[in-house]
Parts: C-alpha cells; sequence; structure tokens
C-alpha cells in the first residue's frame, strides 16, 4: 500500500474518532456546567481547554466560546467540525482504497456540517453532538461492514484506537482536574455510553474509583483505555506479518506495548491513587507511537521543492 | 398535465431528436414516447434524483475552485448504429494519422521534408517538446487515449473541431452518466439496444499493459494524478480504481537511476507504466517546470531509457495545437493513403499571405481561437461579441496570428435539454474516446455529449459551466451488445432452491401459520 | 594526408560543481561536457567522472549533443563533474566570401531562424542590422560584418555576466563573456535572414601553443551560420574556427546546451566552480 495512502488512512482514523470523543467531552462538559450552579463556568471552560491542549491565557471564559473553539472552529482540525473536514479531505485522496459507501458517508457528514452553526442555534448542541456521534457510528458500521480486513484497515484501525487512548486520558483528565464529584462522574460514563454497562458490571456501587477503573481498565467495554490498546497492539502485530525471534519488532510496537502492560500489571488502586501522571504518561505515549508509525510506514509522503542551477 | 414539448422551437442548428416539429427521428422513437405523457413534475423528479446521487457520490468538478456537480441533463442524445460507424472508423483513422505524424516529427521528420507540413508550424508550435526527441515508446503507441471533439453541422454531418492526444479527460462522466441514467429512465433502457460503456477501464488497461517496457511480463501500471485539488481528480481515482491500479502522485513516486518505484508501507516497488494525468510541463522538474511539486525528477529520462513507459507520451500536443488540425486531412493522405472519413470545420490558416487581412475584415462572421487554448478559454464567436471585445481579439491575432485560427462559425446540433420544467433545444458536441492498444484503435461506443445550458451559446466545455448528456450508441439490428458472451461448455448449473433467511425467536411461528393459510 | 599533419591533438579537463549550505538530499543532473565528433574534429577518448559517485546515463538530445544524465541520492554537500576528453582537431577552412546571394531557402533551418529569450534584440539593434544588411550584397559579407560588430562594440570582459544573461544585457552594458558575443551574433545573424546556431566548446587560449604545456582554459561559446552552407566563427576572438577549438554542442541558444544543469533538494547553492585545463598532444 502506498505510504501516503496508509498516512490518510491512520489519519481517517484518527480524525473521526477525535470529532466523536471532543463532542462527547463537549455533552459532558456542559451537562456539567448546567447541573452544577456551583461551578465557575470560566474555571471549567479554563480547564476543559487546557486538556485539549488549546491556548488560555485570554479570558474569562464562557460555554460558548468553548463550543465554538473545539466544537465549530472550521480551520482547526481539533475542532468537531475541523477533525471530520479533515477526515474527509484525507478520505478524498484515497477514494480508491476505502469503500464507496464509507467515502459517501464521509462526504455526506462533510456536507452536513455546513448546517451544524445553524443545528446548534436552533436545536441546541446536544443535538448537534448526538449527531456527530451517529454519523461517527455510521462511519465505523461502514468500514466495519464493507472494508476488507487488509493493510488501509488496519492503519485505519490503528488511528481510530491511538486517538482513542489519547481522548480517553483526556476526558479522565477534565474530571481528575474538576475533582470529579459523583454527578459528573455520573454524566462521564453517560457521555461515553458506558452507563448501563458499567451499571451491570459494578452493580450499583458509584463511585470515581470505580469510574476511572472502568473507563481505564475494562477489558470487556470497547472505549476503554486498555481495549483501545490492545486493538491497536494487535493492529501493529498484524502489519508485521515476520516478527524477528528477538522480541517484538518495531518501535510502535513496543511502545503500545509497553503502556497496555503497565496498565495491565499495576494494581487498579496504585493507578487510581497515581492517576494525573498516568494519564500524562497515556497521551505521551500516543505521541510517541505516533512518530514511531510515521517513521516506520509513512517515509516521505510530501512533495519535493527542487531548486535549480546551471553552469559554464 | 403540462406537456414537456410545450413551446419547443426547432434551430437553428440540426435538431437530433425531431426531423419536424412533434416528429421525432427514428432514433429518438422510444425516448420521445416516454417522455412525451410524462408531466414536468415527473421528469423534474427524477432529475433531482440524479442531481442528488451526484452530489452524495462526489461526481463534481471544480470550476473557479469551486467544487460542483458537473450538471448531467437527463434527456439523453442518441446517435443510430449506422451513424455511429462512420463516426468511429473516422476517429481511429485520424488516430492512425496523428500516430504517424508524432513518430515522424519527433523522428526522421520526413513529412518536414516532404513540405507535407511546413517546418514552421511545428518549430513554433509551443508543444513540441525537443526534450522529447529521442524517446522511443515501447509498442510505438504515443496517443494510448485521445478524445476527439465532433459536431454536427447545420445538414447533421459529424465534423471534427479539435484533437485531443495530450490528457483528454471527460470518460469517467460517461461512464457515471450510464449508471446514473439506467436508475431515473429504466422503461427507455429496456425499450432500446444500448452498447455497453463499462469496458473502458479494461480496454484502457490492456493497452497500457501492452504499452509496457520490454521484458516485462506482469507490468505494474499506475495512474499518476496531480492531487485531488485538480478538477478531474474524481475522474482519476475512478480510472485507478476500476483498473483495480494504485492512483499515484508524484511524491508517492522516486526515480533512481532511471528506475522509478512507489513507495509503500513495505519499502519501494517498481513501476513499469504510468498512465498520467499531468501536463507535460509539470512531469519532470528536470526538463520541465523545475518549480512543479507535482511531477517526478528524472522520469523523462527513464521513458527514454526505456524502463517506464509514459501514457500519453510527452510532447504530444504538437499534433492537437488547433493550426496543426488544418493539416490533419493532408496528413491522412500522406500516411494512410486514404480520404479523410471526418470533414474538419471550415478553418483558416492566419499565418497565410493575404488570409489574416481577409479574416480582420469579416471577424464579426467567425470564431476566433488560440491554437493552444483548452477547455474553450479564449475563444470568441464573432456574431455574438461585443465592438471591444472583437477589437480585443484583433488586437491580440495582428500581434500573434500564428497564435490564432479562425473558423466558420457552426451552428451545433440541438437535443432537447431540461429547462426549469420544459425540454429546449441546446447545443451539444460530442467527445467520443479512443483507445490504442497498439494492434488496434477501439472507439468507446458513444462518449461525452457536453450541452451548452444558456439558450443559443455555442460553447459546451464543462470549464465554461455546461452540463452533459449521456449518450446512446444504439446497437445495429444485425449484431448482438457489446462483447460476444463466451458459450459455457456445459449447460448452466440448475441453482438449488434457496432457503430463507434464519427467523429470530417469535417469528417462526408466524410463517407456519402463513404457511397454514395457503 | 596533409591533414594528418596539420591536425592538433588536444587535451580538456573541465572541471564544473556546485557547493551548497548544508546537506543535499537528492539531485538530478545534466551534464553536455562530452565532445562530439564533427566534420572537423574526431574524438579519440571521453569520460565523464561525477563525484559523490553515481551511475551514468548517456544519450543523444534532440541537437544532437551527448548528454551525460545521473542523479545522486546519497546526502552530500558539494557536487563534482569532471569531464576528461582527448579530441583531434583542424585548422581553419576557408572563409567563404562573397559568390553567395539572398535567395537560398531556408526552411530546413526554420528554428535557427526564431528569436529565443537570450538572443532576442531591440528596436536599436535590428535598425543596426538593417543598416548592415544594405551595405553588403551577400549574405557571407553581412554576417562577417555582425561579428565583426559585435567584436568591436561590446568589450569581453571574463565574468562580466553569468549563464542567465542574454544579449540585450551585454548590449546595454557594452560587456560581456563569450556567451553573450554568441547570443549577440546569433541574434544580429537571424535578423538578417541567416539561420545561426549557437556553439559551446572549449577553447585552447594560445594560437601557438606549447605541446605537452597545460594551460587554464575555458568553456567557450561561438556562432555558426548558414548561407547555402553553414559557416563557424568566433566573434569573440574574431577568428574562424580552427586547431583551438572543440566543439561540444550546437543549439538555438545556451539555454539548449548548459555544460552542467540540474535540480537538487536542499538548500542553497553557496558557491559554484568552473575549471578548464587544456594541454595540446600533438
Amino acid at each position: 500500500m502506498l505510504s501516503r495512502i496508509a498516512e490518510s488512512l491512520y489519519w481517517i482514523g484518527r480524525y473521526v474518532e477525535r470529532a466523536e470523543d471532543t463532542a462527547r467531552i463537549l455533552d459532558v462538559h456542559l451537562q456539567r456546567i448546567l447541573a452544577d450552579p456551583w461551578t465557575s463556568e470560566d474555571a471549567a471552560c479554563r480547564s476543559l481547554l487546557g486538556v485539549m491542549g488549546k491556548p488560555v491565557e485570554d479570558g474569562p471564559f464562557t460555554s460558548g466560546q468553548v463550543i465554538e473553539v473545539l466544537g465549530l472552529d472550521q480551520r482547526s482540525p481539533s475542532s468537531v467540525v475541523g477533525a471530520l473536514a479533515a477526515a474527509r479531505e484525507n478520505a478524498r485522496g484515497c477514494r480508491e482504497i476505502i469503500s464507496s459507501d464509507v467515502w459517501e458517508c464521509l462526504n455526506a457528514t462533510y456536507h452536513g456540517l455546513a448546517r451544524a452553526p445553524r443545528q446548534v442555534e436552533s436545536q441546541g448542541v446536544h443535538a448537534f453532538f448526538r449527531w456527530v456521534r451517529d454519523r461517527s457510528a455510521v462511519m465505523a458500521g461502514l468500514t466495519d461492514a464493507t472494508m476488507s480486513r487488509d493493510e488501509g484497515w488496519l492503519f485505519l484501525v490503528l488511528g481510530r484506537n491511538i486517538e482513542r487512548v489519547d481522548m480517553t486520558a483526556r476526558l479522565l483528565r477534565t474530571h481528575e482536574r474538576a475533582g470529579g464529584s459523583i454527578p459528573s462522574w455520573l454524566t462521564l460514563l453517560r457521555s461515553s455510553g458506558a452507563w448501563e454497562t458499567f451499571l451491570r458490571t459494578y452493580r450499583g456501587a458509584l463511585d470515581d474509583r470505580h469510574a476511572a477503573e472502568f473507563l481505564l481498565l475494562d477489558r470487556l467495554f470497547p472505549r476503554s483505555v486498555f481495549a483501545a490498546l490492545t486493538v491497536a497492539e494487535s493492529c501493529l502485530t498484524d502489519l508485521e506479518p515476520d516478527p524477528g525471534r528477538a522480541g517484538v519488532a518495531t518501535d510502535a510496537q513496543r511502545i503500545v506495548g509497553r503502556a497496555r502492560t503497565g496498565l495491565e500489571f499495576r494494581g487498579p488502586d496504585d493507578l487510581i491513587n497515581d492517576l494525573g501522571p498516568v494519564l500524562a504518561g497515556l497521551e505521551k505515549t500516543c505521541s510517541q507511537v505516533n512518530d514511531a508509525v510515521s517513521r516506520r510506514y509513512f517515509r516521505q509522503t510530501s512533495a519535493v521543492n527542487w531548486s535549480s542551477g546551471a553552469l559554464a | 398535465m403540462a406537456d414537456l414539448f410545450e413551446e419547443y422551437r426547432l434551430g437553428p442548428g440540426w435538431d437530433e431528436m425531431f426531423a419536424e416539429l412533434g416528429v421525432p427521428r427514428a432514433s429518438y422513437e422510444a425516448l420521445h414516447a416516454t417522455l412525451q405523457p410524462l408531466s414536468s413534475a415527473e421528469l423534474g423528479v427524477r432529475a433531482e434524483v440524479l442531481a442528488r446521487a451526484f452530489l452524495d457520490q462526489g461526481i463534481t468538478f471544480a470550476l473557479k475552485g469551486v467544487e460542483r456537480p458537473f450538471p448531467l441533463d437527463i434527456v439523453p442524445r442518441i446517435i443510430a448504429a449506422a451513424e455511429w460507424r462512420g463516426v468511429e472508423v473516422g476517429v481511429a483513422q485520424r488516430i492512425r494519422a496523428l500516430e504517424a505524424f508524432l513518430a515522424d516529427v519527433y523522428g526522421a521528420g520526413q513529412v518536414l521534408a516532404d513540405g507535407v507540413v511546413p517546418r514552421r508550424i511545428i518549430a513554433t508550435s509551443a508543444h513540441y517538446l525537443r526534450a522529447a526527441a529521442g524517446i522511443t515508446p515501447p509498442n510505438g503507441v504515443r496517443v494510448h487515449v485521445a478524445g476527439v471533439d465532433l459536431i454536427r453541422d447545420e445538414q447533421g454531418t459529424f465534423r471534427v473541431l479539435e484533437d485531443n492526444v495530450r490528457i483528454p479527460s471527460g470518460v469517467s462522466y460517461v461512464m457515471e452518466n450510464r449508471r446514473a441514467m439506467a436508475q431515473v429512465l429504466p422503461e427507455v433502457f429496456a425499450a432500446t439496444r444500448i452498447l455497453p460503456v463499462e469496458s473502458y477501464p479494461a480496454m484502457l488497461l490492456t493497452a497500457l499493459r501492452a504499452a509496457a517496457p520490454a521484458g516485462i511480463s506482469d507490468p505494474a501500471v499506475v495512474v499518476l494524478s496531480p492531487g485531488v485539488y485538480n478538477s478531474a481528480y474524481f475522474e482519476h481515482a475512478m480510472i485507478a480504481r476500476e483498473m483495480g491500479v494504485e492512483l499515484v502522485e508524484g511524491r508517492d513516486l522516486v526515480c533512481v537511476g532511471n528506475a522509478v518505484a512507489m513507495r509503500t508501507t513495505a519499502g519501494e516497488q517498481r513501476v513499469d507504466v504510468i498512465y498520467r494525468r499531468i501536463d507535460d510541463d509539470f512531469l519532470d522538474p528536470v526538463h520541465f517546470r523545475a518549480d512543479s511539486v507535482i511531477g517526478v525528477a528524472g522520469l523523462l529520462n527513464a521513458a527514454r531509457a526505456g524502463r517506464v513507459t509514459i501514457a500519453n507520451a510527452v510532447g504530444n500536443g504538437v499534433a492537437d495545437d488547433k493550426l496543426l488540425y488544418t493539416y490533419v486531412p493532408e496528413l491522412i493522405r500522406y500516411y494512410l493513403n486514404e480520404e479523410p472519413l471526418l470533414p474538419n470545420v471550415d478553418t483558416y490558416r492566419l499565418d497565410e499571405p493575404g488570409v489574416l487581412e481577409h479574416v480582420l475584415d469579416r471577424l464579426d462572421e467567425l470564431v476566433l481561437k488560440p491554437v493552444d487554448g483548452a477547455g474553450g478559454a479564449g475563444i470568441v464567436i464573432g456574431s455574438q461579441a461585443m465592438r471591444h471585445e472583437l477589437d480585443a481579439v484583433r488586437e491580440k491575432i495582428v500581434a500573434n496570428p500564428r497564435g490564432w485560427i479562425a473558423q466558420r462559425e457552426v451552428k451545433l446540433s440541438m437535443v432537447p435539454t431540461l429547462i426549469g420544467d420544459r425540454l429546449r433545444g441546446r447545443h451539444v458536441d460530442l467527445r467520443p474516446f479512443a483507445v490504442n492498444d497498439g494492434e488496434k484503435i477501439w472507439v468507446l461506443p458513444g462518449g461525452l455529449t457536453r450541452v451548452a445550458l444558456p439558450e443559443g451559446e455555442l460553447v459546451v466545455n464543462s470549464s465554461q459551466g455546461g452540463g452533459s448528456k449521456d449518450t446512446w450508441v444504439l446497437a445495429s439490428p444485425t449484431s448482438p451488445v457489446g462483447e460476444p458472451v463466451p458459450i459455457p461448455v456445459a449447460g448452466p448449473v440448475p441453482s438449488a432452491p434457496a432457503a430463507p433467511p434464519d427467523p429470530g425467536p417469535g417469528q417462526a411461528p408466524a410463517e407456519e401459520q402463513q404457511q397454514q393459510q395457503q | 594526408m596533409t591533414s594528418l599533419v596539420d591536425s592538433w591533438r588536444l587535451k580538456v579537463q573541465h572541471k564544473s560543481g556546485f557547493e551548497y549550505a548544508g546537506t543535499v538530499t537528492s539531485s538530478y543532473n545534466e551534464a553536455r561536457m562530452w565532445p562530439r565528433n564533427d566534420a572537423r574534429q574526431a574524438v579519440l577518448d571521453a569520460k565523464i567522472e561525477v563525484w559523490p559517485p553515481a551511475r551514468t546515463y548517456q544519450y543523444e538530445d534532440y541537437w544532437g549533443t551527448v548528454v551525460t544524465a545521473f542523479d545522486v541520492h546519497a546526502g552530500h554537500d558539494k557536487l563534482t563533474v569532471t569531464a576528461s576528453s582527448t579530441v583531434e582537431t583542424l585548422p581553419p577552412g576557408d572563409l567563404l566570401s562573397g559568390g553567395l546571394d539572398w535567395g537560398f531557402d531556408t526552411d530546413r533551418w526554420y528554428e535557427f531562424l526564431l528569436p529565443t529569450r537570450r538572443t532576442r534584440l531591440n528596436d536599436e539593434l535590428t535598425a543596426i542590422v538593417a543598416e548592415l544588411r544594405a551595405r553588403h550584397d551577400n549574405p557571407q559579407d553581412a554576417a562577417m560584418a555582425v561579428c565583426e560588430f559585435v567584436r568591436s562594440e561590446v568589450a569581453y570582459v571574463p565574468g562580466a555576466t553569468g549563464v542567465q544573461s542574454d544579449a540585450l544585457h551585454a548590449w546595454e552594458q557594452r560587456k560581456g563573456v563569450c556567451q553573450d558575443l554568441s547570443h549577440l551574433a546569433a541574434g544580429m545573424l537571424r535578423a538578417l535572414g541567416l539561420p545561426a546556431r549557437y556553439v559551446s566548446g572549449y577553447l585552447h587560449p594560445k594560437p601557438s601553443a606549447e605541446i605537452g604545456e597545460s594551460v587554464v582554459g575555458q568553456s567557450h561559446a561561438w556562432v555558426e551560420w548558414w548561407a547555402g552552407r553553414w559557416t563557424s566563427y568566433d566573434p569573440t576572438n574574431g577568428v574562424p574556427i580552427g586547431h583551438r577549438h572543440v566543439l561540444v554542442g550546437r543549439g538555438r541558444e545556451y539555454g539548449d546546451v548548459p555544460p552542467l544543469k540540474g535540480i537538487y533538494a536542499g538548500p542553497k547553492s553557496t558557491g559554484q566552480g568552473v575549471e578548464v585545463t587544456i594541454t595540446r598532444l600533438r
């Protein structure tokens, strides 16, 4: 597979996941501000922007601004709208690789984005976020249903899961920073679609430990950090069909494997007590994996600018 | 119920559907019979479905930087079998002559020595690329794909308007148009035998593989595109997909020691044949524009060394220069010893003595075209131009007579087209596509019909905001449709009756009840 | 055979190259430094070496010049091409004078009649050409007059211009190198109605060269024109082409026969060097 295409697929996976997760994070944030009259809006907004890697010098911030920056900014690939547009832009360059269904889904979503500001105005942000999640689900369903499990698919799923690790870590950090009151864990689990599973698993024992443990370590819930790392690891393994005899073959595999075992073999209590550094470490892991994957599979995918010279 | 053809007028120009008002020509009878009873609302709904399908599939055309659908009119254009035969043979004849000409001007130059084409025409052609001299295509083919633009004059005669032997585009619309039309006008498809167009990618791939460097038994073919921002990107992707080959950009390819390879996740992989959709100027920064970031450095010398085949060949533009066009009938006689089957449009060569004065006296009756303008750019139609436009073009022509040709204004033929909620006659042209595999020249039945949507408009190019029509070539009553179907040795295996899908819980009893009711 | 006795044998070493401000990762080049066999010279031996080492590919281009193409993909901050050749050259033939009139056919050489970027003239020069033509009743004399005019009006000053310079630039400053004088002469010859070629090659600087003595030579340029047959002339030195000239390539102008040109990916070029050493062997 062409390096450039592999890179595009990887980023389609990342951007779609990013759009979805950012929508979830924003949703939780807004619900919290609504539900808890004692929360300082400015502080909560600063905290959220900080976790999402946005500058927080100016202020004070309102939720409207946060929605603008993280939700509707067309030029930023880390906003919901921008990420979906970037996903579609990447897909344009590899239409002949992704299935027509996947392309049409991304393209239709992109055309739908033009309506986003109006939708936010008329039906509220929640409806818009709901729509984004639905579109992401359709996209995920179509990739699973219509793409063969070849290299391209592996890169897409790899991207999706790296991004998921990163975003789930950020989601947890917003709560870690906000002090993690019980009602806020509740909205958080709800927004992750994990509420029912969580209840069944912990039989109603709702506390922040269990919630963090669930989102971080649950082996069965697909949005947990552990599950995402495991999928990413298996994608990387499948991309290297011929492993050497000594250990694992690639840098990326080593980095992901180390992160996964770090979660797997450290006790939950230990992890939760040390949550801040653990989450920061996960974000770093993601950026390291990204570099390692780029180095190995996406060599030189940008155009060369030539200079000319002539001599007598 | 409003009649779609209400207030339909004939002319100016040959009307392809009607010999006289209300009386369709034989080839259009089935279509007319289908359209006649439809209300404009019904047709409007179908047109809406058509437009929506195009937008969702991303079948677009970038015009002035804005991505927009290339509008497909719902009324197809129909060409009878016998008429098509003439077009097909005529187009192939032209390609054969142009191939011979290209081999000659980039080689011995006999046609110049014999004075059939003056040397000055070649020496002054912007597209005569001396860097391409000495590159010998492995199977002798330089024009792997051609698009020959035809029009029908006031008498219905097909005439050649221009040849496109560089990187003709539009074939994807031919295929997409057919797929879309089959969905919105199924009843006409059922009543009409239309030659299929879907074999184009296979024919092209065959021709490209046949053009591979000597000694390569299983050539790797790629489609080289300038990238997603190119107006024809949709087509590049489609052709690559339907041929089952990689769609690459310049940055995916690297040329080391005349061997071309693409960069993949598993390392570098050899490339043998490049169907390029990048202009010569941008193809290889070593020989052409050094500031090109979409080309592949070293490509031209790799082709010269016989390590890779570039299709279409570099430098073909010398053959579709519009001044050279005026010599094509001579070239057909010279190389093939045949009479041209498709006439040109009457054209003046402004660089010949006395002609310029004659033309300048009647600019307002003629069509003025820059010799290397593509996509209808720069064309001035004298009868429709304002005084100051004529003055401006006069100035340009006087400054550079070699840069222009003048043609008689032909009222292009017309086909009913949905405008608002009525059908109206609109001018059309036709671009058939020909593929040369070195053994034979195959012409895709039909081609791209472009339609000028504004009333009376004669410039049909998509880059000038035109639309397209599906183009149906009717099967001859005596021949089967398409390629002969191989007859299986044994009879068809009778298919076993299929079991219904497994029912879910609570579904099975209902089925039993139904059976009991039978 | 007297011509054997009269011929010279010249050994030419031409070193040319670029230096860069940092590492160049990739570079594609074409050298036109390989003398060609011709009516008045025979190439006995030639080779081209490239540093960093690269495989070279040779072909003959549209103009008949031998081109050596190569690409380098190892990182480098300096690129050097060294061409060495041994060529046997003949003394000048007769300069045809008079006898021809203007009525010859030029169609065969049409492309050598057209102005190019570096040989374009202005109105002043066009008027001068018209005047020179009016003063001579045969093309050969007019052509010689053009060459004389160029030599007398434009001073030969080494280093006065670079390779991208053109005839008008040299004319305006009334000085230039052999490339400029040849462009100007070619442009004016074309304006006379004579097909004219720009020739690139080498010149042994000393008319009375010692055998065995290596001297610093130079890349050189001169012109040829068609007046029923081709005549070669060196407008810079005001001499016909002879023993001292080694021919590499012919074209419409410098752009058709650059000794070394290429493209590279990397930081800007900080230096370039051209050295030509010529030794008369016989």
